[in-house]
C-alpha cells in the first residue's frame, strides 16, 4: 500500500509543478507503471529495503545517485528505470 | 490456529500475514496459493540444505526475493482503482545544482519525542502498530517532520505494513539523509532541505489524496524544487 500511497503524493507534485523522483522494489513497479509516477527507479531489493542493504552505503549510494540522475535526464512522465544490482548483504 | 491439530495449509501460509505466525518479510505467502507456496517451501527447504553443504547464501536470497515478486504481481483481471491514464510531469525549473531537494519516505519515521501517537496511544509498539493494520488502513495519514541533522540516536520508526528490522539497523535503507547530504557537499544537489518528512504509507487512500494537495503546497512553501520519494 505504501507504493501506491506514495503514487498519490508523486502525482500531486508534479500536477502542482514539483518534480519528483521515486525508488520502488520491484514488487510493485507495476503500481508505478499503473499509477503514472513520473520518474521511477526501481530497485532489485526485497520488501522493506528500498536503497539497498543495511549497512551497504555503497549500494546504496548507485541507487540514490540513479534517481538523482533521472530527475535530470527525464523529460516526459512515466519513465522508469530498472536497475539491475541484486540484492546482497555485506558479509563482514 | 498454531495450536489448532486441524489447521490447514491455506491456514498455515495465511498465518504469516498478519496472523499467529505474522512475519511481514513473508506475508505475500498468503497471496500465493496452496500449491505455489508449497512449492515456495519446498524451495526454500532444498536451498536451505543446499547451505549445509557450502551453497552462497545469496541463492536462498534471490529465491525469496523471486518470489516476493511474483507473490505481489497482480491478477490480469484484478481491477485496480489507482490506475490512471495520465502521466504528471513538472520539469525541473533550474539544475539539480541549484535546488533544493525534500525527502519523503513511507517508512513511518519519527523523532524521538515525537511519537504520532496514532490512535492517541502513547508509544505504540511495533507489535502493536502491526496488530492494529486494519485501523491504519482506515486512518489519516499524518506528515511528520524530521530535522536532517537529527541524531541518528533520536529516529524511531513503526509501520504496521512491513518488517522494520533493516530501517533499524541502518535507517540509510528508506532515508537516505547521510548520502543526500554527501551529495549536496559534492554540488550534485543544490541543498538538502532542512526538513525531511515521514508518514506511514498503510493509511487510508482517499485520505491522503485529500491530504497530498496540502502537503505539496507546504513543501513548495518551504522553498522545496524537487523531491526524492521513498516507498517502503
Amino acid at each position: 500500500m505504501c507504493h501506491v500511497s506514495v503514487g498519490h503524493v508523486a502525482r500531486e507534485a508534479e500536477s502542482q509543478g514539483l518534480s519528483t523522483v521515486t525508488v520502488a522494489v520491484r514488487s510493485f513497479a507495476h503500481v508505478a507503471r499503473e499509477m503514472g509516477y513520473p520518474r521511477t527507479v526501481v530497485t532489485r531489493h526485497p520488501m522493506g529495503r528500498p536503497l539497498g542493504p543495511p549497512g551497504d552505503t555503497g549500494a546504496q549510494r548507485r541507487v540514490v545517485h540513479a534517481a538523482l540522475s533521472l530527475l535530470e535526464s527525464a523529460t516526459e512522465g512515466g519513465v522508469i528505470v530498472e536497475l539491475e544490482e541484486p540484492y546482497r548483504p555485506p558479509t563482514d | 490456529m498454531a495450536d489448532d491439530p486441524l489447521e490447514s495449509f491455506d491456514d498455515f501460509k495465511n498465518s504469516f500475514a498478519y496472523g499467529t505466525r505474522n512475519d511481514l518479510s513473508f506475508k505475500f505467502l498468503k497471496k500465493l496459493d496452496g500449491d505455489e507456496a508449497a512449492e515456495f517451501l519446498r524451495l526454500v527447504l532444498f536451498e536451505v540444505g543446499e547451505l549445509f553443504d557450502g551453497a552462497a547464501p545469496e541463492r536462498l536470497i534471490d529465491l525469496v526475493y523471486e518470489w516476493q515478486v511474483r507473490a505481489y504481481q497482480p491478477e490480469l483481471d484484478e481491477g485496480r482503482p489507482w490506475t490512471y491514464e495520465d502521466r504528471p510531469f513538472a520539469p525541473l525549473e533550474r539544475s539539480l545544482g541549484e535546488s533544493t531537494l525534500g525527502l519523503v519516505t513511507s517508512s513511518g519515521h519519527f523523532p524521538s519525542g515525537e511519537d504520532p501517537t496514532p490512535f492517541g496511544v502513547q508509544d505504540m509498539s511495533q507489535v502493536e502498530a502491526t496488530s492494529r493494520i486494519d485501523d491504519f488502513l482506515r486512518a489519516t495519514p499524518e506528515l511528520t517532520v524530521i530535522p536532517r541533522d537529527i541524531p541518528e540516536t533520536e529516529l524511531r520508526v513503526r509501520h504496521p505494513g512491513y518488517d522494520i528490522r533493516s530501517v533499524v539497523r541502518d535507517p540509510g535503507v528508506a532515508l537516505p539523509r547521510t548520502l543526500l547530504v554527501e551529495a549536496e557537499r559534492s554540488g550534485l544537489i543544490g541543498r538538502l532541505h532542512d526538513e525531511m518528512f515521514s508518514f506511514v504509507g498503510a493509511c487510508a487512500q482517499g485520505r491522503i489524496r485529500r491530504e497530498a494537495p496540502g502537503w505539496v503546497e507546504r513543501w513548495k512553501a518551504a522553498g522545496i524544487d524537487v523531491l526524492l520519494l521513498v516507498p517502503v
